[in-house]
């Protein structure tokens, strides 16, 4: 072992210790959150003083009678839900990704990956265009339609790819890729027949993603379901770490592989169905939130499934402020801010990576 | 197998007429091996001869459609996984893919079988990883990205998390496939120090005559023979089983079974002339 001796001489030369430990890390992405929702329910066409802001919320919280008012209004009835919505999809994004990157053991994978997103944009089209959900731009009766198409789409690729009851990775990818396609051409024609410009309109926000439809009635279903994901996946986060370095290696550490991959698909199938159903699909934070993270605190997921939910949140609000105020005369869909910075931060990261590791 | 002819020793690992099928396709059929206490017990074989599928059985990553592995006389079927874990630890022949995950974090992977979701790592956790990667050498390479090791450092990290697993039972395939020759040497030199049972698969079978105490030949999903390297190890076997024309010496500082192939000659074609110019060759 002599390359042993040589490198206790050599010492703390080579350690690369992990810049930003996990705790602290999470600690101010918490607070950050907390100064970004309060930012979004106060800046708007109306501005509201931050005291304001949390004196609507206490009061609501508390039970007290709200003042009459457009304060109230505007803060508990329009924009904490609509800051909420972003938080809770922003997380969901994140831990949709980390786990469907864990799932396929890829680190680029994202929801679009297994042709979920697709589905659930195909439903939602479908019931625009039909006239199923006319009830509201993003009616609950929509939400319905792109949640169904989710779990359509879950049904068909799990029928596909499954194979001596397991998924491939590979088979995986490949039948949720090829399905996804095929679910987005015939999105596409649903968009050309659409009737009037006004549906082609909000078929189009729909699939570039918004936070616009956002009521406490909307809340409900990615309150539990969110948090709920975490909690069960940080259950088996080291059984995640055991399945990045393979099936095998999972075995024989006493991890159904096989079992924990049906499980997973399952889980992120739902969670992405949920999501697009409140929000659309927003592009891009599922694949770069969990990677970012990873660059910060590591790939282990204990670590890396509570600080890519906290990243993913404040990610979300914080575009959602932008989505908001940057143009006068009318909101942009959160999916094309998410692009624009998305795009350009991960290969940002990429490059740094690449320039100082490998 | 004999169980006597083990003597004093515990029979760690009995495999009892075992048969795999992968796909459709018989890859094992009707394997009985052993592996006894503390000792290294090696698989040697030709590509396709159903060395990895055996070990696969044995880290629970296959179930075989019949016959059984015992553990200690315990049916492997009989265990829960984590159970299994925790007698009989793995190194596959898997890379993994890059997830920025540290040195340390790879070999704190082997204390899976021992937490409880949500349960955070404990102070007999960090010293049991510690000692296991001291026990490699690579303690002071915690850190550093997994995927940035070279193949050697890799898989002495991926040792030092099956150590860090402790298990009795040690299970291990290939594991000197692509690497150099020293890091072969060394990766070896340490499964010869640690005192665990071991099954290990190789394709050199000069590395295997001079690290494993006992080898079972596989050819053609059947243990075709099995004893000690010096027994096991015959030029008519080579020919039989590997196609290959050899003649077995001693090596020369360990005294252990030196297999020299003649690269001129498979074993069931012509001998060539051993000397004197062969055809000249034109160009290059």
């Amino acid at each position: 072992m002599i390359d042993a001796l040589l490198s206790r001489q050599r010492t703390d030369a080579r350690r690369q210790a992990r810049s930003v430990p996990a705790g602290p890390m999470a600690a101010v992405l918490a607070v950050a959150l907390l100064v970004a929702l309060t930012a979004a329910v106060s800046w708007g066409s109306t501005s509201i003083a931050p005291g304001e802001v949390w004196g609507v919320v206490g009061r609501r919280l508390s039970g007290e009678a709200p003042r009459p008012g457009t304060d109230d209004l505007i803060v508990w009835q329009l924009r904490v839900p609509r800051a909420l919505l972003a938080a809770l999809v922003g997380a969901g994004l994140g831990l949709v990704g980390t786990a469907m990157q864990a799932l396929v053991r890829n680190p680029l994978a994202d929801p679009y990956f297994l042709g979920i997103s697709n589905g659930a944009s195909l439903g939602a089209v479908a019931a625009i265009v039909l006239g199923v959900g006319t009830g509201g731009a993003l009616g609950l009766g929509l939400s319905g339609a792109a949640f169904a198409g989710a779990l359509a789409t879950f049904a068909l690729v799990w029928t596909v790819a499954r194979r001596r009851g397991g998924f491939a990775p590979l088979r995986l990818v490949l039948a949720g890729v090829a399905i996804g396609q095929f679910l987005s051409g015939f999105t596409s024609y649903l968009v050309l027949q659409a009737g009037d410009e006004q549906q082609t309109q909000s078929v189009l926000f729909w699939l570039m993603g918004s936070l616009s439809g956002a009521s406490w009635q909307l809340l409900a279903v990615p309150a539990v379901a969110v948090p709920a994901t975490l909690v069960w996946l940080q259950a088996r986060a080291r059984a995640l770490n055991a399945l990045l370095m393979g099936d095998e290696t999972a075995a024989g550490l006493g991890v159904d592989a096989a079992r924990l991959r049906r499980e997973l698909f399952t889980a992120t199938s739902l969670l992405t169905g949920v999501l697009v159903a409140v929000s659309g699909a927003i592009a891009f934070v599922a694949l770069m939130v969990p990677h970012a993270c990873r660059l910060v605190v590591g790939g282990d997921h204990r670590r890396l499934l509570p600080v890519s939910a906290l990243f993913g949140a404040l990610l979300l609000v914080v575009v959602d402020i932008v989505c908001r105020t940057a143009m006068d005369t009318q909101e942009l869909p959160v999916g094309v801010v998410t692009s624009l910075i998305g795009a350009p931060a991960l290969l940002y990261l990429l490059d740094r990576r690449l320039g100082s590791g490998s | 197998m004999a169980v006597e002819e083990l003597g004093e020793q515990k029979l760690r690992i009995d495999v009892e007429d075992l048969h795999i099928a992968y796909d459709g396709r018989t890859v094992v059929a009707g394997a009985h091996l052993i592996a006894a206490e503390g000792e290294i017990t090696g698989l040697v074989g030709p590509n396709g001869s159903g060395k990895s599928s055996l070990l696969r059985t044995v880290y629970r990553h296959l179930k075989p459609v019949g016959g059984r592995v015992l553990l200690d006389g315990t049916d492997l079927r009989e265990l829960s996984p984590v159970q299994a874990a925790r007698r009989v630890a793995a190194l596959p022949q898997e890379r993994g893919g890059d997830f920025e995950l540290t040195v340390r974090e790879v070999v704190a992977m082997g204390r899976t079988p021992y937490k409880r979701a949500f349960a955070a790592e404990d102070a007999t956790d960090r010293d049991v990883v510690s000692k296991a990667l001291a026990d490699v050498g690579m303690a002071d390479h915690t850190g550093r990205r997994f995927t940035e090791l070279s193949g050697g450092e890799r898989q002495r990290v991926l040792l030092a998390r099956a150590f860090a697993q402790q298990t009795d039972v040690l299970v291990l395939d290939e594991p000197t496939n692509h690497l150099d020759i020293r890091h072969q040497v060394e990766l070896l030199a340490l499964l010869r120090a640690q005192r665990r049972t071991t099954l290990v698969s190789l394709h050199d079978l000069n590395a295997a005559a001079s690290v494993c105490d006992r080898l079972h030949v596989l050819h053609e999903g059947n243990v075709v023979a099995s004893g000690p390297p010096r027994e096991v190890l015959i030029p008519a076997l080579l020919a039989e089983v590997f196609g290959v024309h050899a003649a077995v010496v001693e090596h020369p500082l360990t005294g252990d079974p030196l297999i020299a192939f003649d690269h001129r000659a498979p074993a069931d074609g012509p001998v060539l002339p051993r000397s004197g110019p062969t055809t000249a060759r034109v160009g290059s």
